[in-house]
């Protein structure tokens, strides 16, 4: 018998997809709520392994499975899926998962460092502004991966080009056009429900808040938003929250392609 | 050959190398095309009609086109029988995962930001400028268009590539530890891990021998001399064609199979 902790945050971003994965694959966890935003993640209490203090996804949650952390909300999500086969998560055709994980690759590689920076600068930043120095260096001290510390830093001093900025306001506008187009013969993004709505859904319906411009004129996108906020297993995630407004609940996430 | 696979790849490592040594690896046969990254082939309509995205590698399974190289692995082993690459356990299967993504966008890319700035971009900087420029302008995605213009011009700043020196330092070190922990990187089963880490660490011993060596870091050169005694790896590098590359390779491969 396979025993889970799951750590998470607020329901929002990487959390909001684990979270509801999990009630997807119908597995039994013990759900240890933390506030990612003040880097509880590094406070001692969760279990760090080399993978989850490198997570490309930066501060998500952690899944620890039969005493190992895992992290990486899709690649948890295909953790679940192989530990519950009928879940549904993943389609089964090859082909079809090929997509769902080319799919969902474009969401984490393009969309998430940018949708990150910017939740973390309109809603993390003035938390985090708000602490005195050592404390904030206290919360930060522990961390391991030096460039995880790093985008820590810039999240408290407000620090987004404007290059970065601009590039992240088009990712956002890609993937509403994404999503809107995809959906013109279909309810879910597979065809089926699977990881790929949740994984979606997490890093764009923050957005609403912030880029409205990418949300107009767009009725499949808005029909979709609405289908898996209501999904059982999305409303269960979302009744996790503790903050008036969990969508907000962001910290540092994956850092934007140091490549252009 | 007739087979409905057609793979368009470049020289037989890095992004180009990970489907083809899945494919070889499970005995899958399939048409090669060999697209000459230097010479922008990728960029020509002729292969943007077959893949809009003009990445290398990608593949036709099919009328199907398959692009992201990572996630081709997958689609090649949950495709075709053959041996398995990748292990049965979830959590080994997870880790494998966590392994591919954090080399494809952590350790890879500084591999390679290092390996253009002294290479490709110098190599392909000789040209006439107004050619670059018009091959520059027919990248069809704008993120790879400032990746091509930053390696051509040779724009990448001192500490851009002073953070890469970094990560492929701090990453030699990883490797060696999660060699010394299992025999493989990411389970004790050769996997597509394996086949993503070997086409773009190959050359490590040879570029930075004072780093990577026997005394030094001998988990990684174990491993390196038992993927590089594969039948599958020698195979695949009959497809290459820059002897650059084959150079940095081929050495390894004789002293592992000796």
């Amino acid at each position: 018998m396979t025993t889970l902790f799951l750590y998470h945050g607020e329901p929002t971003g990487p959390s909001l997809t684990v979270l509801a994965a999990l009630f997807e694959s119908g597995l039994a966890a013990d759900l240890l709520h933390i506030d990612l935003a003040m880097a509880q993640r590094h406070a001692g209490e969760v279990p760090l392994g080399f993978e989850a203090n490198y997570s490309v996804e930066g501060e998500g949650p952690v899944l620890v499975v039969d005493g190992e952390p895992t992290v990486d909300s899709v690649f948890i999500g295909c953790l679940l899926d192989d530990l519950a086969p009928q879940s549904g998560l993943r389609p089964t055709d090859p082909y079809l998962r090929w997509e769902m994980m080319a799919w969902c690759r474009w969401m984490i590689e393009r969309l998430a460092p940018g949708a990150a920076a910017l939740a973390n600068i309109a809603w993390t930043t003035p938390r985090l502004a708000a602490l005195d120095d050592a404390e904030f260096e206290g919360l930060v001290a522990p961390i391991e991966a030096d460039d995880l510390r790093d985008r820590w830093r810039q999240t408290r001093a407000g620090l987004l080009s404007d290059d970065h900025r601009k590039a992240s306001e088009a990712r956002v506008h890609e993937a509403t056009k994404k999503i809107d187009d995809r959906l013109a013969d279909r309810d879910w993004i597979m065809g089926d429900f699977s990881l790929a709505d949740l994984e979606s859904y997490a890093w764009v319906a923050p957005m609403r808040d912030l880029i409205p411009a990418a949300f107009e004129g767009k009725p499949r996108l808005a029909a979709w938003l609405e289908r898996v906020k209501t999904r059982p297993s999305v409303a269960r995630a979302l009744a996790q929250a503790q903050k008036p407004e969990p969508a907000h609940g962001f910290a540092p996430g994956p850092e934007i392609n140091r490549w252009g | 050959m007739s087979s409905d696979l057609t793979l368009y790849h470049w020289e037989p490592n890095a992004n180009s190398g990970k489907p083809m040594l899945t494919l070889v690896e499970k005995g899958v046969s399939f048409n090669s095309h060999y697209i000459d990254l230097l010479a922008f082939d990728q960029h020509k309509p002729d292969y943007l009609a077959i893949n809009p995205m003009g990445t290398i590698p990608a593949m036709t399974h099919g009328s199907r086109l398959l692009n992201e190289s990572t996630a081709m692995m997958e689609y090649v082993e949950e495709a075709f029988p053959g041996p398995a690459m990748m292990p049965d356990d979830p959590v080994d299967r997870w880790r494998v995962r966590w392994w591919m993504k954090f080399l494809d966008q952590w350790l890879c890319p500084s591999f390679s930001m290092i390996g253009w700035s002294i290479f490709i971009g110098p190599q392909v900087r000789a040209r006439d400028p107004r050619e670059l420029e018009a091959a520059i302008e027919r990248i069809p995605l704008p993120e790879r268009r400032i990746a091509w213009r930053k390696a051509i011009y040779g724009l990448f700043s001192a500490e851009e590539l002073a953070e890469s020196r970094r990560r492929v330092d701090l990453g030699i070190g990883m490797l060696e530890d999660a060699l010394a922990k299992r025999e493989y990187l990411g389970s004790n089963q050769y996997s597509l891990a394996d086949i993503n880490l070997f086409n773009s660490a190959y050359g490590l011993p040879s570029q930075q021998p004072d780093d990577v060596n026997d005394e030094k870091t001998p988990n990684i050169m174990r491993w390196l001399r038992s993927v590089a005694r594969r039948p599958a790896v020698k195979q695949t590098w009959t497809y290459s064609r820059v002897p650059r590359f084959a150079e940095r390779i081929l050495p390894l491969i004789e002293e592992a199979t000796a």
